[in-house]
């Protein structure tokens, strides 16, 4: 079987820093997969080169078998994004930011309408109809970004840090999304540095250092018998300095 | 003092990094330009009379409008930065002030300003002009943050957006129609005496042996500062600009969403509601002061005015709306520069169709050459917007991420400038074909306007569209970053210099960016002119020479500007053998 998404040597330089260095990852069809890494690990450089936000210095991300660069496409047809702190076409509503972007999909008019209903009563967006995007918060800016990636039905979702600074309720609502989707046979892969999290949602994962993968599989093998976080400080080998307190407090 | 102390050089800190980059640059660019200008205001300190005056009410006016061009002014120290800090106004208003004077355009100003020491009447005043020059340079920039201020809490209202954009478009045209008069007319001593009284004349006045022009500007610069820091404290956590939105998106195809989206941004968002009133309103009023010498000739000519300054003030569209572009790299085939070009021609189009129209009936014509120009500027401003806004580039800030300055869309706001400079002049180009035909053979110039304008519209439009698709990713990259992707992947974006040392490289963009003007106007067409035997032309200055300097004159300013280029080459060529 295809996978879902297959990354090969992907590498990235900016400057003199080594931000990706050739990454291989496969995320198996109908997995749910957590990709975890410290801040400037390269975890959203990599997430932008499998997708084709970033044009990699080296490698190739395919996308159920469909090259992201050359059947830009096919592939993008496949796989809807959530990138993370990228702006939206402020001035909209957030129903006219889906009607518009389901048209740029080439979607019909009255399914455009159906499912962005749907999608604003779902991710509880409804009662800000009058909102422009621009005033939104942190946490509704995650859900109508969630909303734009699910519109199209695509059978992958690439979700940059769906979780940041969202409240825990929207974060249940969309909890309750991303596990639908799976169920329904899509393949997730998302970011983040809350170990907890990832444990919670995912069943596989692949652990970020510095550019490299530094283990990734079936959560349970990477993990082995001890918890993620454990496992994931081993793995990037933290410094000594989380002991330290401060001198003056 | 001491938090002052502290913002300069937190400010000098934050300059000294920004001096390395891309902005290095610009800012050399417009401190070169800016110092050209300096020297001609010292020199008209020494020709006397109100000349020096007027320069500096330039200056002044220079200093007000400036940041309605180039994104607000300088915001390298931002009042947002100390809100925490809990500082009375007065005294972060008081620190602020005193940051404002380090930067490249004070320097270039207090240069300008040493004309006040030139123009002192006796030995005396010279030493007054010392302490003129820096009271002047305060009553320059506190005017300067006190007019951006204001217009900042304008621009959270559309009235406010409307209002601010007529009158900054008003004090524009005014401004520039003054100097034409001055030279078209060449009145020299016919200045308008209330010029010598406007704060800016102050200084003069003082170094003149009117003292209690010194003290008045102490008191003036009390006074805004007083009023700075009530408007900074407004300022520190200020709702974003918008207005709301209602009307139900009807649009049933793609390009037809990215129309809707763009109209209603449009029309949503202040800062663009007040780029097209000022564009409108610069157009009518540079169009209509003539009508105070009882000449109508210029009326019709406002609609075509306000067509290139509308593109000169939509140029970076992309950069702009930012990030956002990542929506359109995810869905392929979708045309959003199509769709920017319709909204575009939607939104200026009919206003200047209406303007046009209006205004040649009142003169009763010329109707086909401003029909023709009108034709023309449309298509070729629709085509060329999204076009030089994916080739030149200026990565904005995000609008979610914007400060409480409405004005500050990117932080490279030099860049910003030259760009609406650039599309000032392509524009026009765009428009010369038509006018040209109609100015010769009538009507016949509408039909090439028509088909010239059809042609910029679709084939600019193409090559926009193209260059999108080619360089989506990198362009997307510049914007999240601010930085230019390195290596390859530059390829295409503007001509990249090799490596060389930062004293080398301003002098490689100075001598390339300013290389013609000696080389052209101030040589060759001056050159002409003399042969020609027609003298005092506007500012070919070898036309204004003794007979037998003209010829060395003009042929001096030729070898200047080719010495300009070829030292340029010579020292790219050197750069690129080294490494």
């Amino acid at each position: 079987m295809t996978s879902a998404l297959e990354i090969k040597g992907l590498a990235k330089t900016f400057g003199e820093n080594v931000a990706v260095d050739h990454v291989d990852l496969t995320v198996p069809q109908g997995s749910f997969y957590g990709l975890v890494g410290q801040n400037g690990a390269g975890k959203t450089t990599t997430l932008s080169m499998a997708v084709g936000l970033l044009r990699p210095d080296a490698g190739t991300a395919r996308i159920f078998g469909a090259d992201v660069w050359s059947d830009p496409a096919r592939a993008k047809q496949l796989v809807g994004v959530l990138p993370d702190g990228l702006a939206l076409p402020e001035r909209l509503t957030g129903r006219e930011v889906l009607t518009y972007l389901g048209l740029l999909r080439g979607l019909s008019k009255d399914v455009v309408a159906e499912r962005a209903e749907e999608l604003l009563s779902v991710l509880e967006l409804d009662s800000a109809e009058k909102t422009l995007v621009i005033e939104y918060s942190t946490g509704m800016r995650k859900k109508i970004g969630l909303a734009t990636a699910l519109l199209h039905a695509p059978r992958l979702l690439v979700l940059d840090e769906p979780f940041e600074a969202v409240d825990p309720v929207s974060a249940a609502t969309i909890k309750m999304i991303l596990r639908g989707f799976v169920a329904g046979g899509g393949s997730i892969v998302l970011s983040s540095h809350v170990m907890a999290l990832v444990e919670q949602l995912c069943d596989h994962v692949g652990v970020i250092d510095k550019g490299r993968v530094a283990a990734a599989g079936p959560l349970d093998e990477v993990r082995g018998s001890a918890t993620l976080e454990d496992r994931f400080v081993d793995l990037v080998g933290a410094g000594s300095t989380a002991a330290r307190g401060l001198s003056w407090l | 003092m001491a938090v002052a102390v502290t913002m300069v050089r937190m400010k000098v800190a934050i300059l000294r990094h920004s001096a390395k980059g891309q902005r290095g640059g610009t800012m050399a660019m417009g401190g070169t330009l800016g110092l050209v200008l300096a020297a001609g205001t010292i020199y008209l300190a020494f020709l006397g009379g109100d000349w020096p005056a007027a320069a500096y009410a330039v200056w002044m006016l220079g200093w007000i409008i400036g940041p309605v061009f180039s994104g607000g002014g300088d915001e390298t120290l931002r009042p947002e930065f100390f809100s925490l800090i809990g500082l009375p106004a007065r005294r972060m208003a008081a620190g602020l002030l005193v940051s404002a004077f380090v930067g490249v355009a004070p320097v270039i100003s207090l240069v300008a300003l040493a004309g006040l020491v030139v123009a002192a009447t006796t030995p005396v005043n010279a030493l007054v002009a010392v302490p003129a020059m820096v009271l002047q340079l305060a009553v320059f920039v506190l005017l300067s943050k006190v007019a951006v201020a204001l217009l900042g809490i304008a621009l959270r209202s559309r009235a406010g957006a409307v209002a601010a954009g007529v009158i900054n478009g008003a004090v524009l045209a005014f401004l520039g129609q003054a100097w034409v008069f001055a030279v078209a007319f060449g009145q020299g001593g016919q200045i308008p005496e209330f010029v010598r009284y406007l704060p800016s004349g102050w200084g003069l006045l003082a170094v003149r042996g009117e003292y209690p022009a010194l003290a008045a500007m102490a008191v003036l610069i009390v006074l805004l500062l007083a009023a700075w820091a009530a408007l900074l404290s407004r300022r520190a956590g200020a709702s974003r600009p918008s207005a709301r939105g209602r009307r139900p998106m009807r649009a049933a195809t793609g390009r037809g969403a990215v129309v809707a989206k763009e109209l209603r941004t449009w029309s949503r968002d202040l800062v663009r509601n007040h780029q097209l009133t000022f564009a409108l309103a610069y157009g009518v009023f540079f169009a209509g002061a003539p009508l105070v010498l009882g000449w109508t000739g210029m009326l019709p000519w406002a609609a075509p005015i306000f067509i290139i300054m509308a593109a000169a003030m939509t140029a970076n569209v992309y950069g702009t709306d930012g990030t956002v572009l990542w929506l359109a790299l995810m869905t392929p085939g979708s045309s959003d520069v199509r769709g920017r070009q319709l909204a575009w021609l939607v939104t200026v189009g009919p206003v200047a169709v209406l303007v046009a129209v209006a205004f040649t009936l009142v003169t009763g014509g010329p109707w086909a050459l401003v029909l023709a120009a009108v034709a023309a500027l449309l298509g070729g401003a629709a085509g060329l917007v999204p076009l030089i806004s994916v080739y030149g580039l200026v990565p904005g800030t995000d609008p979610q991420r914007r400060t409480g300055n409405p004005l500050r869309t990117s932080e490279d706001d030099g860049a910003l400038t030259g760009l609406a400079y650039l599309t000032l002049a392509l524009v026009a180009l765009t428009g010369a074909p038509a006018v040209a035909v109609a100015a010769l053979s009538g009507w016949w110039g509408v039909l090439v306007g028509l088909v010239t304008g059809v042609l910029c519209y679709w084939g600019f439009g193409l090559l926009a569209q193209r260059r999108l698709a080619a360089q989506g990713p990198e362009l997307l990259h510049l914007m999240r970053t601010g930085r230019r992707p390195d290596g390859r992947a530059a390829a295409g974006a503007s001509y990249k210099l090799p490596d060389m040392p930062k004293v080398q490289r301003a002098i490689v963009i100075t001598g390339v960016s300013f290389g013609a003007i000696p080389l052209i106007p101030q040589g060759v067409l001056a050159a002409v002119f003399i042969s020609d035997g027609r003298l005092r032309q506007s500012w070919f200055l070898a036309t204004y020479m003794p007979p037998g300097l003209r010829w060395p004159v003009a042929i001096g300013f030729m070898v200047l500007g080719l010495a300009m280029y070829g030292v340029s080459l010579w020292l790219v060529q050197r750069a690129k053998k080294k490494t």
